[in-house]
C-alpha cells in the first residue's frame, strides 16, 4: 500500500479522504493556503504544508508547489479529491513523471473525459445512448441551424470543454439560433479558453440521474448503482438520493450494464460517474463522466456498504476489485443536503464566522464537514460548508430523519440554505418523487413554497 | 511545518489537585507556594497555567510562547480546538523546536529587523553547491539584493535575495531543511 498520500484539497473532502487514509493506516500529507492554517484537514493529517497564500490559482492550483509540497514530505500519491485539479489531464501526467501515483483515471482518460464532443463520440462508439445531436463539434450557425431543424427544436447549444453548466444556451426557435450561438462561443472562450460548440436535443424536463462506477487496474468494472441529482440550481446539485424514486430495478440493470459495458471498452480505470439525462418514460441518454469522487459520493457509500474513498484509494494502488457485481448488495434508501454557507432565498454566498455551531445526530445520521464553532467561512473557496447525509430502510422515513436533522443542526454567525432544505422536503413533489431539474425553479416561483420558505427560516435557529 | 506545534497544554482548576496541599489555605500570591507551583511546573509538559479561586487569580507561563497558528489569522481563534483529540504529528525530522520557531505564517518576531520569508515550498540551501562555502554567515553585513540562499523547487534553484540592507541577525532555518510557504528564513537588522 502507498507510504503517504497528499491530499492535494481541502475543506470537507480533505477530511474525508485523510479518515479513509487513517483507516488504511496510511500517513497523509495535507496542504493549505496561509487562510486554512486552522483549517481541520490541516489539524488532522499527519503533516501539513502551506503551499501558498489564500487566492487557488496561487495554493490549490499551484501545481509546483503541490508537487514540491509532495517532494519534500516524501509523499508517493497524491490524492486530488473533487474540484481543483482533480481532472486535470495535465497535472496527472506530471505527477506520474514525478513518481507520484495520481489517485484517479490515466491522463488519457481524464483528457477524453475532460473534451464534451470527444467523450461523446466516444461514448457513441462504446454503446452508450445519446441524445440526437451533432456527430462533433458545430463550426457556424448555419451549421447549427440545418441540424437544429433536422433534430427539432428546442435544442442546447453547448461548449466542448464546458461542464458544470456554463457555456450553455438553450434555443427554441430557427430565428434564435445564430445569435444564441455567438454568444455560447463568446461565454465558451471566456469560461474555458475554448469556443468550440456541440449541439443537442434539449429535454425540457429531464431528471439528472448518474451511474457509480467502480474499475481496477486490470479491465473489471462494477458499477454501485445510481443517485438521482435532479434537485439543482444553476446546474449545482442541492440534494441527491439512492436509490432514485424515478429508476425501477429493471431500468437500474439496463443503465448498469450498459455503463460497465462503456467503462471496459475504454478500460476505464478508479472511480468515476456516468451522468445521464433521464426522460419521462425511462429513457437515458448519456450527459458526461465525471472522472473523479464525486460530492455525492457518501449516499452510494450509506446504500451500499462500500467506503467508495478507501476502494478508490485501493484501486489506485492496484488491488483487484474485491467485489463482483453479484456482491454489490443496495439496501435502503440514503439522502444528502449540502448545507451551503449562503443565503436561503437569494443564494448569495454568506462568508464570515461561525458563532454557534452544533451538528445532528442519531441513528442513520452522518455528517461530512469541516466546520466548527469559531470556524471563518472564507470567501475565497466555494461555499460547501457540510454534507449531511441520512439512510433509513425507506424513502418516507429517510425523508423524516432528514427534516429531524436539519431541525438540529445548529449554525449561527452566517446564513445557510438549511431553511431551503426544510421547505424543499416538505413539497409534494419531492415527496411523492415526481421531480425533476426544474423543481427548484419551481418551488421558489409557487406560493406554498415561498410560504414554507419563509417559516422553515422563522424556525432555523 | 507551520502546524507542527505541540497542543498548548493549557491547565485550569483541574490542575489544582496536584498542587502541594500546604497551599489549602494560602492565598496564591505566597511566595512560598508559587514557588513549589513553579518548581512543580518545571518537572512537566505544562507551558501555561491559569488558576482562579475567589477574587485571586494566577497565571504562569513558561519558555518561549507557543507559536500557535490559531493567533495567526484574525478572527479564526479557535478555543473549542484546543479541546479536540489531536494527534502528536512530526514534520519530517526536524527539532519540534526549531519548526515551532521557524513555523512560516506566524506573526511577527519580538526581535527586532526584517525577515525574509521563502516565496514557495522547497529546499532550503545556505550554499551555491555543496562544496563551496554559504552565501552568508550571521552576523555579515548584506546589501539590498544581495544572494542569501537558495530554495530548490522542482529541481530549479531559485536564489533569494535580501529584501533590505543591513547585518544579518538570525540564520532560521537548517542547511538542506524543507521550507514551505512564508516560512521566516533569515532575520535582517536595517542598517
Amino acid at each position: 500500500m502507498f507510504k503517504k498520500i497528499l491530499i492535494a484539497n481541502r475543506g470537507e473532502i480533505a477530511l474525508r479522504i485523510i479518515r479513509a487514509c487513517r483507516e488504511l493506516e496510511v500517513a497523509t500529507v495535507a496542504i493549505h493556503s496561509t487562510a486554512d492554517s486552522n483549517a481541520l484537514h490541516v489539524r488532522f493529517a499527519d503533516e501539513a504544508v502551506c503551499i501558498g497564500p489564500p487566492p487557488s490559482k496561487e495554493s490549490y492550483l499551484n501545481v509546483p508547489a503541490i508537487l514540491s509540497a509532495a517532494e519534500i514530505t516524501r509523499a508517493d500519491a497524491i490524492h486530488p479529491g473533487y474540484g481543483f485539479l482533480s481532472e486535470n489531464a495535465e497535472f496527472a501526467e506530471v505527477c506520474e513523471k514525478c513518481k507520484i501515483r495520481f489517485i484517479g483515471p490515466r491522463p488519457e482518460i481524464l483528457r477524453l473525459m475532460g473534451n464534451k464532443v470527444r467523450a461523446r463520440q466516444a461514448m457513441r462508439e462504446a454503446g452508450l445512448p445519446l441524445l440526437p445531436g451533432s456527430e462533433g463539434v458545430v463550426r457556424e450557425p448555419k451549421e447549427a441551424e440545418e441540424l437544429a431543424r433536422k433534430i427539432g427544436f428546442p435544442v442546447i447549444l453547448k461548449a466542448a470543454a464546458g461542464g458544470g453548466g456554463r457555456g450553455m444556451k438553450i434555443v427554441r426557435g430557427p430565428g434564435a439560433i445564430s445569435g444564441a450561438f455567438s454568444t455560447a462561443a463568446a461565454e465558451a472562450v471566456a469560461s474555458f479558453g475554448n469556443g468550440e460548440l456541440y449541439i443537442e436535443r434539449y429535454i425540457e424536463r429531464p431528471r439528472h440521474v448518474e451511474i457509480q462506477i467502480m474499475a481496477d487496474e486490470h479491465g473489471r468494472v462494477i458499477h454501485v448503482g445510481e443517485r438521482e441529482c435532479s434537485v439543482q440550481r444553476r446546474h449545482q446539485k442541492l440534494i441527491e438520493e439512492s436509490p432514485s424514486p424515478a429508476v425501477s430495478a429493471a431500468l437500474r440493470e439496463q443503465m448498469g450494464r450498459l455503463s460497465v459495458a462503456a467503462m471496459e471498452r475504454i478500460r476505464y480505470n478508479n472511480l468515476g460517474t456516468i451522468e445521464y439525462l433521464l426522460e419521462e418514460g425511462g429513457k437515458f441518454y448519456f450527459m458526461e463522466m465525471n472522472t473523479r469522487l464525486q460530492v455525492e459520493h457518501a449516499v452510494t457509500e450509506l446504500v451500499s456498504g462500500i467506503d467508495l474513498v478507501r476502494e478508490q484509494i485501493r484501486l489506485a494502488w492496484g488491488d483487484p476489485l474485491t467485489r463482483t457485481q453479484q456482491d454489490v448488495d443496495l439496501r435502503g434508501v440514503a439522502i444528502e443536503c449540502r448545507i451551503n454557507a449562503e443565503d436561503p432565498v437569494t443564494f448569495a454566498p454568506s462568508p464570515g464566522k461561525i458563532t454557534a455551531y452544533s451538528a445532528p445526530g442519531g441513528l442513520g445520521v452522518r455528517v461530512d464537514s469541516a466546520a466548527y464553532e469559531d470556524y471563518s467561512v472564507l470567501p475565497h473557496y466555494d461555499s460547501l460548508l457540510a454534507k449531511l447525509i441520512v439512510s433509513a430502510e425507506d424513502r418516507p422515513t429517510a425523508i423524516r430523519r432528514m427534516q429531524r436533522s436539519l431541525s438540529e443542526y445548529v449554525i449561527q454567525g452566517i446564513r445557510t440554505n438549511i431553511a431551503f432544505h426544510r421547505a424543499a422536503l416538505a413539497d409534494e413533489g419531492f415527496l411523492g418523487g415526481a421531480y425533476d431539474t426544474r423543481f427548484v425553479e419551481r418551488l421558489l416561483a409557487s406560493e406554498t413554497g415561498t410560504r414554507r420558505l419563509r417559516r422553515a427560516i422563522e424556525e432555523t435557529p | 511545518m507551520a502546524s507542527k506545534r505541540k497542543p498548548t497544554q493549557e491547565q485550569s482548576s483541574a490542575r489544582s489537585a496536584a498542587l502541594p496541599s500546604s497551599s489549602q489555605d494560602t492565598s496564591l500570591v505566597d511566595l512560598e507556594v508559587l514557588r513549589q507551583i513553579v518548581e512543580l511546573l518545571e518537572t512537566s509538559d505544562v507551558t501555561q497555567l491559569s488558576w482562579r479561586r475567589g477574587d485571586e487569580r494566577l497565571m504562569i507561563r513558561r519558555g518561549q510562547p507557543p507559536a500557535t497558528i490559531v493567533q495567526t489569522v484574525p478572527g479564526v481563534a479557535s478555543p473549542s480546538l484546543n479541546d479536540a483529540p489531536f494527534v502528536e504529528r512530526r514534520m519530517l525530522d526536524r527539532q519540534e523546536s526549531g519548526a515551532a520557531a521557524a513555523a512560516a505564517p506566524r506573526p511577527a518576531p519580538e526581535k527586532p529587523g526584517h525577515l525574509v520569508t521563502s516565496p514557495f515550498v522547497g529546499t532550503f540551501y545556505r550554499t551555491p553547491a555543496p562544496d563551496q562555502p554559504p552565501f552568508v554567515e550571521a552576523g555579515a553585513t548584506v546589501r539590498k539584493g544581495q544572494v542569501l540562499c537558495i530554495i530548490e523547487a522542482m529541481k530549479l534553484m531559485n536564489e533569494i535575495e535580501a529584501e533590505v540592507a543591513g547585518k544579518i541577525a538570525e540564520i532560521l532555518v537548517e542547511n538542506g531543511q524543507p521550507v514551505e510557504f512564508g516560512q521566516a528564513l533569515f532575520r535582517i537588522e536595517p542598517a
